[in-house]
């Protein structure tokens, strides 16, 4: 089954002028296209633009050059259609976790049509699937950083967007919240659904392991100026969990990327 | 327990310390004066004395109370005014543009300045006293909106917009609740300079209307000094002043810590 294009990437070039002199190129004439329901990870050494793709996605930033798209309809500024978690999590320190999930259906267009009861309803819900229950009342700095993690995802989830763009979501963890989280975000996700109920996630990570793990494809990306190096399958069955990181298949997925990126980020080590 | 009472010895250390000081200067000051004698010469015991009287009838309360009055109406027109407009000129760079200049302009003028404009206009009442302190605390409210509003994380700003949601929400759910510290710390220092625009206006008008029917702690002072040379007294009215400005200061500062529950939770 082919899946309709959810997300267009064309020819798209960004360039930042730094103090007038040379600009620098971040991005270099990038083309992809990424599936409706498909979970697509980006992976690449620091300064290959993975973050400003996912801005141009997110409608927070433009391309030079070039168009990026969602449905057909060119992106020309953020809207609720296309989540974003940010790096940093982007909690509201004033608001507690129930405030923070609750935020975007309070506040905006997601929670249109859902009166207090519904609406309390979707809060209680996706704070119960992302395991916060028992911490409703908490504020994000009594929170752990898997916590406030959980947090965002979670009001990322309450909005319902028919796209998650996620920048670095687990790279604050340490390596055993990591992979917890790593196999509650396929749970989230749905990924024993079919994928035609799936949401269309577009993931960025510098950790190649969790890009396989994750992934229907990987986008691998270089620096200096950021360029799409290639695009691979991960046909690993799903639902995946710990026995898929021990399958042999994942190995030499993992293997294969980071002989791709490898001489790139030996350099970048080294100078 | 030995680390507990050594603490409690180390904050009795501290108060004592910090005592020192002001007791020994009162006392210096009490020899003096008992030295001196003068009706030029305050002296503690007098001060004592006469702060005493002063509040048993009741003039010391009532003036307090009448300026009070004007500072917290001047505190309310100026926070009306300065928030919304600092919150403005913080999340556009238009509105900035054309406000700033004016508020730069006119913060060098010193409040006691516009008296005369507020006098002619306003007369010598109330009205005119609630003028100069409005004017007064706008100017730190302004400045600490405008940074507080430009120092908003960006990235809570992207989220907002993310989630769709419009600009004038965003400004009362997320800019000013991200400003409140600064918004505060303005509050405070209006709130401080109010009080002093208050003092030095009432003792101007008091001295205009020859001590006519204005009323407030600054235009006591004023009689004080001008028919009754009662030095002790102005020392009392003076001792209010500052008392005053430190109790409103500290309900200030529990005000704000009960509306930012987040940053001590």
């Amino acid at each position: 089954m082919t899946l309709a294009t959810k997300l267009q990437i064309a020819n798209v070039t960004k360039r930042f002028s730094v103090g007038g002199a040379q600009d620098t190129i971040a991005v270099d004439d990038l083309t992809l296209d990424i599936r409706a329901g498909e979970f697509l990870v980006i992976v690449g050494p620091s300064g290959c633009g993975k973050t400003t793709v996912l801005n141009m996605l997110a409608g927070l930033d433009s391309p030079s050059s070039g168009t990026v798209a969602i449905d057909g309809r060119a992106i020309t500024a953020p809207g609720p259609d296309r989540g974003v978690m940010f790096q940093d999590y982007a909690l509201y320190p004033w608001q507690t976790v129930w405030g923070n999930v609750e935020f975007g259906l309070r506040y905006g267009p997601a929670g249109d049509g859902l009166d207090a009861a519904a609406r309390e309803q979707r809060v209680r819900r996706t704070i119960d699937l992302v395991g916060l229950k028992g911490s409703e009342r908490k504020y994000p700095n009594q929170l752990s950083g898997g916590m406030r993690q959980r947090t965002a995802l979670a009001r990322l989830m309450a909005n319902e967007p028919d796209v998650l763009l996620m920048d670095e979501p687990l790279a604050a963890l340490d390596a055993q919240t990591r992979i917890i989280l790593q196999d509650e975000l396929l749970r989230i996700w749905g990924q024993d659904r079919p994928q035609s109920e799936r949401r269309t996630v577009v993931f960025i990570t510098h950790a190649i392991d969790e890009a396989v793990f994750l992934a229907d494809r990987v986008a691998v990306m270089t620096s200096h100026p950021g360029r799409l190096k290639a695009l691979i399958d991960i046909p690993l069955a799903r639902p995946r969990g710990d026995a898929t990181r021990a399958l042999p298949e994942f190995q030499a997925l993992t293997q294969h990327i980071w002989s791709l990126i490898r001489d790139e980020a030996y350099r970048a080590t080294v100078t | 327990m030995t680390s507990v009472s050594a603490t409690r010895d180390a904050a009795w250390k501290r108060w004592v310390i910090g005592l020192a000081l002001p007791l020994l200067l009162l006392a210096v000051w009490q020899i003096v004066g008992t030295t001196l004698q003068g009706p030029r010469m305050p002296v503690p015991t007098k001060v004592v004395a006469a702060a005493g009287i002063m509040i048993a009838s009741g003039d010391l309360p009532m003036a307090i109370l009448q300026s009070l009055g004007r500072v917290f109406a001047g505190f309310m027109v100026a926070a009306i005014i300065a928030i919304p407009l600092g919150l403005a000129m913080g999340q556009s760079r238009a509105v900035e543009r054309n406000v700033d200049p004016l508020v730069e302009t006119f913060r060098p003028v010193a409040a006691i300045a516009i008296l005369p404009l507020a006098i002619l206009w306003l007369g010598t009442g109330t009205a005119a006293a609630v003028m100069i302190v409005a004017y007064a605390a706008f100017f730190p409210l302004i400045v600490n909106t405008v940074a507080g509003a430009k120092n908003v994380n960006p990235t809570l700003l992207h989220a907002a917009a993310t989630m769709g949601i419009s600009r004038l929400t965003t400004i009362r759910t997320v800019v000013v609740p991200a400003a409140l510290p600064s918004i505060f710390v303005g509050l405070r220092i209006a709130l401080a300079v109010g009080w002093t625009a208050i003092v030095a206006a009432e003792l101007a008008v008091g001295a205009k209307a020859g001590g006519g029917g204005s009323g407030g702690i600054g235009q006591m002072m004023f009689i004080f000094y001008a028919y009754s040379i009662e030095l002790n007294r102005i020392i009392v009215c003076m001792i209010a002043v500052g008392l005053i400005a430190l109790v409103l200061d500290r309900m200030l500062r529990a005000l704000m810590r009960a509306s930012m529950p987040w940053e001590h939770a």
